[in-house]
């Protein structure tokens, strides 16, 4: 099988504030609502990612933290009970994923080949990260996609955040390699949030809405800046200013998600879409579409 | 007195995993005589501090009664499982998130079924808490604590236990140097991967044995940069609070390489 390709990526962050939120039935704790404008941003993209109909979802999660090389989930079926450690009042969702192990042995197979140290996940009562069952809750709450689960390899902080994210980008272009020659119809979800810094004190209760607003302006003029280049699709600017956008705005965009997720798309220059923006305790999040089958498509036709 | 015994312990599950494993053995030899001090000992509870249970917002303490499971390390998956069974001093817990507040440290309990569990916490336990299992007061590691307050926190919680009553056996789970190993090695092969973290780990275990608190405490900080200490070694300032500054001197039951990591069991006197 070949030709296969990358239909979209999005940067879907993973605070579990907005699972509570939404109150699935997946999720014990019950809550009034809130952080509505990135949940209903959430559902942009959950109509979007409905039409592009992808064979899986290939997600890049910063709660999977290894120390010797990139792991992929290997085990066919997952399922369990994803307490938050952080946030465990709001978090206890009772999940069920199924893995595209092809995908995930082929993509792990390219970034050994690329000179990654690389390694499948077989242990079948392995815990999977809230940050990665957030995420793909967001996009896609009926779980019917596969999924390809990437652990954040520690790189970007063990060594400096350049050399972390040179092999994010290493990771993201074998992990391209290995969708085409599978022939999968993919999406990319990078689960990271943009300024990182929080409150530490959390309102009672969580969802009250009046003591939601961006931890700090600088953080916020950040994120707006990155925002409005990459909405105007000045992809190149975007990463040349990387580096100092995390180190000034404590951006999780370190941790490799987005790097990966660009370099698996081929760094394109095409607008993003930005599905909407807030923030949870303080930390700021888009939830962003860069729609490649679109753009082949007017690129078809121009 | 109320710190019976003390502990500072490596949170890595690979000694436990493959025991056998030579570079580790001796590891595992140290947990093992650490564990009959501990007994020796008698505590009432294990009061614990591991690294590897990370908080953000609040000082967490484990309130969950019975704590039973089988984790999977997020690394060393491939190794095998880790089964769990410990009890909480859910009392002294609860008394120890008011006595937070009491020193000005936000904090909250933990008391959720499902909770992850640290590995850290799980080795300690599998290690040092043998079959006349005791409980357990386990405080979480807030990143956003430095070493001072790690240790008010230490010695408020001894305070809180001595007020109920009880001994303890205070435990702080944690790595030494920190520099690792980022290709797969031959495990039987292990040694601790920088000559200078190497110098770096034995100047302090030195400090420790002789008792020389007020130049470990000096030393510490610049230890943790230079030898990318586990979580900038608050775990040392967990045992220094809880002890008051003050024990007569420490054995290093062992030390050793861990994937190139430094790693040591350390039993403390106290004064």
């Amino acid at each position: 099988m070949a030709d296969g390709e990358i239909l979209a990526g999005f940067l879907a962050p993973h605070p579990p504030h907005l699972v509570y939120g939404e109150n699935p039935p997946q999720n014990e704790p019950k809550s009034q609502g809130g952080w509505e404008q990135l949940r209903w941003a959430y559902e942009r993209a959950r109509k979007s990612l409905n039409d592009l109909k992808p064979d899986v979802l290939l997600v890049h999660s910063p709660h999977w933290i290894t120390q010797l090389g990139h792991h992929f989930l290997g085990v066919p079926t997952l399922s369990g009970k994803s307490v938050d450690p952080i946030f465990p009042n709001l978090f206890r969702y009772d999940f069920k994923l199924d893995v595209d192990v092809e995908l995930a042995e082929a993509c792990c197979a390219a970034a050994a080949d690329a000179g990654l140290v690389a390694k499948m996940m077989r242990n079948p009562r392995f815990r999977v990260d809230y940050g990665t069952i957030t995420t793909l809750h967001m996009m896609r709450p009926q779980w019917d996609i596969p999924v390809v689960g990437l652990s954040a390899n520690n790189s970007p902080y063990y060594l400096t955040t350049e050399e972390g994210l040179e092999e994010m980008d290493v990771l993201g272009r074998a992990t391209r390699k290995a969708i085409e020659q599978t022939g999968r119809r993919a999406v990319l979800l990078a689960s990271n949030t943009l300024c990182h810094y929080h409150f530490h004190e959390e309102p009672d209760p969580p969802e009250d809405m009046s003591r939601e607003h961006p931890h700090d302006y600088a953080g916020y003029q950040w994120d707006m800046r990155m925002i409005d280049l990459m909405r105007r699709g000045e992809t190149r600017e975007v990463f040349r200013l990387l580096p100092q956008f995390i180190d000034e705005a404590f951006a999780e965009v370190k941790s490799g998600a987005f790097t990966w997720m660009f370099a698996a798309m081929g760094y394109p220059e095409i607008p993003g879409e930005l599905h909407g923006y807030g923030t949870v305790i303080g930390t700021g999040n888009a939830v962003m579409e860069w729609n490649l089958a679109k753009a082949r498509e007017v690129g078809r036709a121009a | 007195m109320t710190v019976v015994s003390a502990f500072l312990v490596p949170g890595t599950p690979l000694p436990l995993l493959r025991p056998d494993n030579p570079p580790w053995a001796p590891l595992v030899a140290g947990y093992q005589a650490a564990g009959e001090a501990l007994r020796a000992s008698n505590p009432d509870v294990l009061l614990v501090y591991s690294t590897q249970w990370i908080a953000v917002l609040d000082e967490l303490w484990q309130t969950r009664a019975h704590l039973t499971g089988i984790h999977v390390d997020e690394n060393w998956y491939e190794y095998g499982d880790l089964p769990f069974d410990m009890q909480s001093d859910v009392e002294l817990a609860e008394a120890c998130v008011a006595g937070c507040k009491e020193i000005g440290v936000s904090a909250k309990t933990v008391d959720y079924d499902g909770f992850p569990i640290d590995t850290g916490t799980i080795v300690m336990n599998n290690f040092l808490n043998g079959d006349d299992a005791r409980p357990l007061a386990i405080a979480a590691n807030n990143v956003y604590h430095d070493g001072e307050t790690t240790a008010r926190l230490a010695a408020m919680a001894v305070e809180t236990a001595k007020a109920q009553g009880k001994t303890v056996a205070l435990i702080a789970v944690g790595g030494l140097s920190g520099t690792i190993f980022r290709t797969e090695i031959d495990i039987a092969e292990d040694h601790i991967a920088d000559a200078t973290d190497e110098e770096w780990n034995r100047e302090m275990l030195r400090l420790m044995e002789s008792a020389s608190i007020e130049h470990l405490k000096q030393r510490a900080g610049d230890y943790a940069k230079a030898a990318k200490v586990d979580m900038g070694f608050k775990h040392l300032s967990w045992i220094l609070g809880g002890l008051g500054d003050n024990f007569d001197g420490a054995t290093v039951h062992a030390y050793g390489p861990v994937y190139g990591s430094g790693a040591a069991v350390v039993e403390f006197r106290p004064a």
